[in-house]
């Protein structure tokens, strides 16, 4: 018993000495690491690019505010809705039906069985004389990649990009999916890799959606030649946001029959 | 007392170390890198976002229009049904559920196409502006894709041809000048497929509401 070294005695001061030694190594390596890659992007960017980059950055940050704005005015129409004082069971039928129509239009929350896809650039260097992009993941691969899960029954999809935190952008009747340069933007919000794509559907989902070679033959090619990261998991439960935005027609109006 | 200033130190080095990484991985993963794209791209990321912005800003206007006038009906102690009505329309139509009638374009397309190109065809609309789209008579909602069937392309169980008019509401001039735009997909197309296009403006078109039953199977609301 009384052998027993208490445990501060267990590290000698040489040994200290090397971990701290070892430790502010790699506070150096990081260091050097973090300051290497800002001095790169600042050499990138030219002055008429950095007048953009805050105009883009400043649209964004408006986006989001409107978006934000437009979610708060929605909730405070649907009290309303719920609340109403007229015929009892005319304001049910007509809350079932706005439910209804809300959840085809992809304006609710909504959760079940489904698959999640994660797609991400390439880690291959560009083999000499080829386009850098050929590494990325394109606009035209999420597309392929959604249009096949619609295509094996998936009844709600949300995209998200960049990492974990990233609202994820639910798919309407209005959704764009188009690149612009390395982002992709989807209902208009820019995302960056790594694009995680969630679908709920019936059982079965992730198999018929693997079933269908068909439809994932551009992408299924690209990922062969250049090496883009794709993987995908069948989840018992996902949960899909409502979209927020822009749901009302400008030009056009619903065709009221008399 | 040296253990302890040697365990404070370790501690303290932990710590630098941890908020470093943190720091290096978050700068290495940002929500989207815009210095890497080129000023043209730029300039196109800025502009769809600023005009985004205003529909956006209108949807907002609207939605205060409405919550003023569920407040006058209550004010009055009216019932406020018919403004729920409006709104159930307006989803309907959105969702596509419900005909739709309002100006747009008409666009005509022949050739050897297939089912991408189909799809690709949707997409670019929509990226375009346009607010509903049918196929010849299929109203395309968000779970509408073109797929190959057993002798023909089918968009939710229904065969379409080599002639197909599509149908957009929308901006007549913008939507026009988006889907003929240089290196756009409609050009790509003609030397791709050797598809044939055309294009009319129209001011009083109507799509048809889906037919295709929406009704969930698997998914449900989340309260």
């Amino acid at each position: 018993m009384s052998r027993r070294m208490p445990a501060r005695r267990r590290l000698s001061r040489p040994q200290w000495a090397i971990s701290i030694g070892v430790a502010l190594a790699i506070i150096g390596f990081i260091g050097a690491a973090q300051w290497n890659s800002s001095l790169a992007r600042q050499e990138f960017v030219t002055s008429a690019q950095r007048i953009l980059v805050s105009q883009a950055e400043q649209a964004q940050r408006q986006q989001e505010s409107l978006r934000a704005q437009i979610e708060e005015a929605e909730a405070r129409v649907r009290e309303f809705q719920e609340r109403d004082e007229g015929s009892r069971s005319a304001q049910e039928r007509l809350n079932e039906e706005l439910a209804a129509a809300r959840f085809a239009a992809g304006l609710t929350t909504v959760s079940g069985p489904g698959v999640v896809i994660e797609m991400a650039d390439s880690l291959r260097p560009p083999t000499e004389g080829q386009n850098r992009s050929a590494y990325l993941i394109l606009a035209d691969d999420v597309r392929d990649v959604v249009t096949a899960l619609w295509a094996s029954g998936a009844e709600a999809i949300a995209i998200s990009g960049g990492g974990a935190g990233a609202p994820p952008e639910r798919l309407v009747p209005t959704t764009s999916i188009y690149g612009v340069g390395a982002s992709i933007l989807v209902n208009t919000a820019p995302l960056s890799p790594p694009f995680r794509i969630e679908a709920i559907g019936p059982e079965g989902l992730a198999d018929r959606f693997l079933a269908h070679p068909s439809y994932l033959i551009r992408v299924s090619e690209r990922i062969e030649a250049y090496g883009l990261q794709f993987a995908w998991e069948a989840r018992d439960e996902v949960t899909l946001e409502q979209f927020v935005g822009n749901t009302r027609l400008r030009y056009g109006a619903p065709l009221v029959e008399d | 007392m040296r253990g302890r200033l040697a365990q404070l130190s370790l501690f303290a080095v932990a710590l630098l170390i941890g908020v470093l990484l943190v720091g290096q991985l978050r700068s290495q993963a940002p929500a989207i890198e815009l210095s890497s794209l080129s000023a043209q791209e730029l300039s196109t990321l800025v502009e769809t976002l600023q005009l985004r912005n205003v529909e956006l800003s209108d949807a907002l206007a609207d939605l205060r229009e409405q919550i003023r006038e569920y407040e006058r009906e209550e004010a009055l102690g009216q019932s406020t049904l018919d403004l729920s009505r409006e709104d159930l329309e307006r989803v309907l139509a959105f969702a596509g559920l419900a005909p739709v009638t309002g100006q747009g374009i008409t666009l005509e397309v022949e050739g050897d196409f297939d089912a991408t190109n189909v799809n690709d065809l949707i997409y670019e609309l929509r990226s375009a502006g346009a607010e509903a789209v049918a196929v010849d008579d299929i109203r395309i909602t968000a779970r509408s894709v073109a797929v190959l069937g057993a002798e023909a392309i089918e968009i939710d169980g229904v065969p379409i041809g080599r002639y197909v008019e599509i149908r957009a509401i929308g901006s007549p001039r913008g939507l026009q000048s988006a889907m003929e735009r240089p290196g756009g997909l409609l050009l790509q197309l003609q030397q791709a497929v050797g598809a044939t296009f055309r294009i009319t403006r129209e001011t009083d078109i109507t799509l048809p509401a889906t037919e295709r039953d929406l009704a969930p199977q698997a998914a449900r609301p989340v309260e």
